[in-house]
């Protein structure tokens, strides 16, 4: 179990924690369901990995470009889904993903099964160049470091960006339509435009989670994006606490260091029954966070008011 | 349905337009069947069973096991039917009552039903491994209608379906479980007070779902010959169309789902490649969401 | 005196030559061979046998050895890559952390491109995919990418050549193209289209279809459509049962007119292939295989160790653990950086060849440092400078009463000619 071993379980933790903040502001702050947070990863890493093989263009350019381009989804599956009640919502959402999913695996502007390579160059320059100066300091050989830095350093951004946003008049609005939407739209708030900000907001998240992932895998998969990518999201949050954006952070570090670390458990089993022992253990951490603290490690009871 | 079967006979010619509806109604087969457990539990209790899909596994598992210890397929798969209507009984008592009782989110519902559906999944592969397994019928013959060809395995398939959907739709709707269980689905509150006994009825509806998934996914294997553990979940999102299609707690109407999804997927494979097939599923949803969202049948209330 | 000085100085020249040998025999390697496997996800009907396949030879080698009096014993241990990159990633680590110096592994190019840029190039540990795509050569991997598995240039081509022989030429033929959805046959199915139309065939197709479906009649329908020349079918043996199937149910499918490519080659049709489905069916498969002594030792230990049937390209990565094992041997250590840069030199074309049969003797042979030629279970496999296997020469094989009958053999390379 080396150091890098677990800086690798860190990034992985990172980059899920960037993508449960998307989760964190439609759920514990707007009383969305989004099951489609994967899909919105998806386009905005394919955007980003297509704008540098394709068109040339460099991965800082285009980076921003994808973001854009997965909030403009965002606004383009909620204008006709946020009307509808929050369970038809949610398998609106997973049926958008899975049919991104569809494309990105069969369409071959996309790459189609054989995916998108070659488009983390520019990165891998600048990692490279950190670890020769962190080479001066005996901190060379940790070849994660620089990513790792990279994608908790983002997250804190985001995190700080978040907070601030919450406590703007902007996001006690939010909070309201969580706890009780008819009462906000009876002031005057024009509920399904802040309800498309978030999602808005959400899927930017979801583009930057996307690109951080990209960047540890060195290739984009349609695998990669599945509604499993999502679920996970969720055990997250409800890990980390609803309504609590710095929960995101401990939620994701404890579940991947679960789950990771669950691969050297070694039972008298073979491999396979080892492979498949791990996912139910798995499931029944899903089952008994719904079950037992559902406001999570860092949330309040009081945050779990929803007005469906 | 008709009309558009009309049309697509004078784009592409009758032959290839009526395999296709031949084979799209065979789909609808397995698809209204997993389809009719999830929408009445969604119905009765108002529960989006992410787990459905995997107690079609389940209940084609315990059938396969239990040819493997010697009985003949028919019989195993009566036990298979037991064994998830049993299942799902022993679930709502462990896992959904309890949740009921606390009044829970649908996000804390949806994460136990997800992570039900992993356990009972990779439980399955934990006992049968990855390894597909084959249900050992014949696949291979055919009847010929004309011009047309149809497996003798998926009619059977397709009749055995379409009976017990009728049946379960006739039982919905004329004994006196079947009014109980609308009474609920409509106002739980009400039906309590007017002296049903709802903790019974809910748990009918369970045996009837899981007996229902059972039978469902041992059709499904029956006809296609093999699966593996991962198959209940990958259909999933197509039951989910046909149940919200047809109207959410209406068994007749997850048979028009079903129907709808099935000669839609493979009346897609005449304009696009097969590998679309799925996405086309998925297309539906979301449109009947947006347009219709009460489904064809359906009386439920669908905007926030 | 003299008696005791002689019996002295014998003693000492016998300590002496103890422990100059002591000294000369170094410690015995313990080998740790990774196994990166498909246990859940999309491909997990690959998983056992690829388990299996690797376990087998290690056991098997172990064996060996000690009869060689070498000194030299493996373990094999394993983890799941879940058929996604990411995962794929954390499964290399923490091979490589448990102390693997070898991974056999993994199935699809997306995933060994990720744990090469992630992993093992840096460590220089070999990796061993059983995926044939070409893009895999599109990264620098310093030596550290080998594979026992022809890639799909070849192989396509190998295909091309086997319908050319049935039909007598490819021009003006119409073939059918029929693929699971995913990268290996993707791959294939694109070669074989390019290379069958510069002949001046025609293709109908290429049909995809998505394993995770209900029914295949439709795409069936497609392949027998229009009555085509022949078809090629690229797909695993667990969606081939759905989809032969449904095939002999359109009514109109000719086993005689398809062709399968290596991931369809079985030494035995397995029982959920209905037999009018494969009957009279041919196709390619790099190498030998099926008839040699060598493939029976393969065999008969698999058919000895019970569990998971014969599947696909189990016996690559049970080539390709044994040569990871010869290699160890001959550079006496574990050492992933030492395994890699003797690999050439236990396939080296032109010296003494090897055989699984006479395994025992290829050890002492590497051990005492000589280079060797061993020829794996699927056959040669002179390595080019990427790590591809460079043999060209194919079997083409035709099913008769349910078992794989090699009917002759060709030269990939000259197809193009």
């Amino acid at each position: 179990m080396s150091a890098d071993f677990w800086l690798g379980v860190g990034v992985t933790a990172g980059v899920y924690a960037i993508f449960v903040l998307g989760l964190q502001i439609n759920v514990g702050f707007t009383g969305l369901l989004n099951l489609g947070q994967a899909g919105f990863m998806g386009i905005g890493a394919y955007a980003m990995g297509m704008l540098v093989t394709d068109a040339g263009w460099s991965i800082w350019a285009a980076m921003p470009v994808a973001v854009l381009v997965a909030i403009g989804a965002g606004l383009l599956v909620g204008l006709p889904s946020l009307r509808l009640r929050s369970d038809y919502f949610a398998i609106a959402t997973i049926a958008f993903a899975e049919i991104v999913r569809y494309t990105l695996q069969n369409a071959d502007f996309a790459g189609g099964n054989q995916g998108i390579i070659g488009f983390d160059q520019a990165w891998r320059d600048v990692a490279d160049g950190l670890l020769n100066w962190l080479d001066r300091f005996g901190l060379g050989g940790y070849t994660q470091l620089p990513l790792f830095v990279a994608v908790w350093v983002a997250f804190g951004l985001c995190l700080a960006g978040l907070k601030l946003l919450q406590a703007s008049p902007w996001g006690r609005v939010l909070r309201a339509i969580r706890e009780d939407e008819t009462a906000a739209a009876a002031l005057g708030k024009n509920v399904l435009v802040y309800k498309l900000q978030s999602l808005g907001i959400a899927a930017a998240l979801a583009a930057l989670a996307g690109f951080f992932l990209s960047l540890n895998v060195t290739y984009l998969y349609p695998s990669e994006f599945d509604p499993t990518f999502t679920f996970l999201g969720y055990a997250i949050l409800v890990l980390g606490g609803f309504a609590s954006y710095g929960g995101v952070a401990v939620g994701a570090i404890l579940l991947w260091a679960v789950i990771e670390g669950l691969r050297f458990l070694h039972l008298p089993l073979s491999d396979g029954q080892m492979g498949a022992l791990r996912f139910v253990l798995i499931g029944l951490v899903l089952i008994l966070l719904g079950m037992l603290r559902p406001q999570g490690l860092l949330g309040r009871k009081a945050e779990m008011q929803f007005s469906q | 349905m008709s009309l558009t079967a009309l049309v697509l006979a004078a784009g592409v010619g009758p032959v290839a337009a009526g395999q296709a509806t031949l084979n799209g109604l065979v789909a609808a087969g397995y698809f209204a069947l997993g389809a009719v457990g999830l929408t009445l539990v969604f119905g009765v209790l108002r529960l989006v069973n992410f787990a459905h899909g995997d107690m079609l596994t389940f209940g084609t598992y315990v059938t396969l096991g239990v040819t493997a210890l010697g009985l003949p397929f028919w019989p195993a798969a009566a036990v298979g039917v037991v064994a998830t209507a049993v299942l799902a009984v022993l679930l709502d008592r462990l896992i959904w009552e309890p949740l009921r009782r606390a009044r829970t989110s649908t996000l804390q519902l949806f994460l136990a039903a997800t992570g039900l559906a992993i356990v009972l999944r990779y439980g399955v592969q934990f006992f049968a491994t990855g390894q597909v397994r084959s249900v050992g019928l014949d696949t291979t013959s055919s009847v010929d209608i004309g011009p047309w060809h149809l497996g003798t395995l998926q009619l059977a398939v397709m009749l055995i379906g379409l009976v017990t959907i009728v049946l379960a739709g006739l039982g919905l709707r004329y004994t006196r479980l079947g009014k109980e269980m609308r009474a609920v689905s409509d106002n739980i509150a009400l039906a309590e007070v007017s002296g049903i006994d709802t903790r019974r009825t809910i748990r009918i509806t369970w045996l009837a779902a899981g007996g229902l998934a059972g039978l469902a996914g041992i059709l499904y294997a029956a006809a296609i010959g093999s699966i593996n553990p991962n198959f209940g979940f990958t259909i999933l999102l197509s039951l989910f169309a046909a149940a919200i299609l047809g109207g959410i707690g209406n068994a007749y109407g997850a048979l028009a789902g079903g129907i709808v999804i099935g000669l839609a997927q493979e009346w897609s494979t005449l304009f696009f490649n097969p590998r679309w097939k799925p996405a086309v599923g998925f297309a539906i949803l979301i449109l009947t969401l947006l347009l219709l969202p009460r489904g064809i049948m359906g009386r439920r209330k669908a905007r926030a | 005196m003299i008696g005791n000085k002689f019996v002295a100085a014998m003693l000492a020249a016998g300590l002496a030559v103890a422990f100059w040998t002591a000294g000369a025999q170094a410690d015995p390697v313990n080998l740790t061979i990774g196994k990166l496997l498909e246990v859940t996800g999309p491909l997990s009907d690959t998983g056992p046998s690829q388990d299996k396949a690797v376990k087998l030879a290690v056991q098997f080698a172990n064996e060996q050895a000690a009869k060689a009096g070498v000194q030299i014993t493996a373990k094999d241990i394993g983890a799941d890559v879940q058929g996604d990159p990411q995962a794929a990633l954390s499964a290399a680590r923490s091979l490589v952390d448990q102390g693997a110096s070898c991974l056999i592994g993994p199935s699809i190019t997306p995933e060994s491109i990720a744990i090469a840029n992630g992993v093992t190039i840096r460590k220089r540990v070999t990796i061993w995919p059983t995926g044939t795509s070409m893009r895999l050569r599109t990264i620098k991997d310093e030596g550290t990418i080998f594979r026992t598995v022809p890639p799909d240039s070849l192989q396509a081509l190998a295909l091309v050549a086997a319908a050319e022989d049935k039909l007598g030429g490819a021009s003006g033929k119409l073939v059918s193209v029929i693929y699971r959805n995913e990268p290996y046959g993707e791959g294939l199915a694109k070669n074989f289209s390019s290379a069958w139309q510069a002949k001046g065939g025609k293709i109908q197709g290429p049909i995809v279809f998505d394993p995770a479906q209900a029914t295949f009649d439709s795409e069936a329908g497609q392949v027998v459509a229009n009555n085509p020349d022949a078809y090629i079918i690229i797909d695993y043996p667990d969606t081939y049962a759905k989809l032969g199937a449904a095939l002999v149910r359109t009514g109109k499918f000719d086993p005689t007119k398809g062709f399968v490519a290596d991931a369809l080659a079985l030494s035995t049709v397995p029982n959920n292939i209905p037999p009018q489905a494969i009957e009279g069916m041919r196709g390619t498969e790099g190498g030998t295989p099926t008839g040699t002594d060598a493939y029976k030792i393969f065999d008969s230990l698999w058919q000895k160790a019970g569990g998971a049937e014969h599947y696909s390209l189990d016996a690559n990565s049970f080539d390709a653990a044994t040569l990871c094992f010869l290699a160890a041997a001959q550079a006496k250590s574990s050492d992933p950086g030492a395994i890699t840069d003797h690999i050439r030199s236990v396939t080296t074309p032109g010296a003494p060849k090897f055989y699984l049969t006479n395994l025992a003797d290829a050890l002492k042979a590497v051990d005492s440092g000589q280079k060797i030629d061993y020829i794996g279970v699927v056959g040669a496999f002179d390595f080019a400078d990427n790590g591809d296997p460079t043999i060209s020469l194919f079997d083409i094989f035709e099913y008769q009463k349910g078992k794989l009958v090699v009917i002759k053999q060709i030269d990939a390379a000259r197809v193009t000619e």
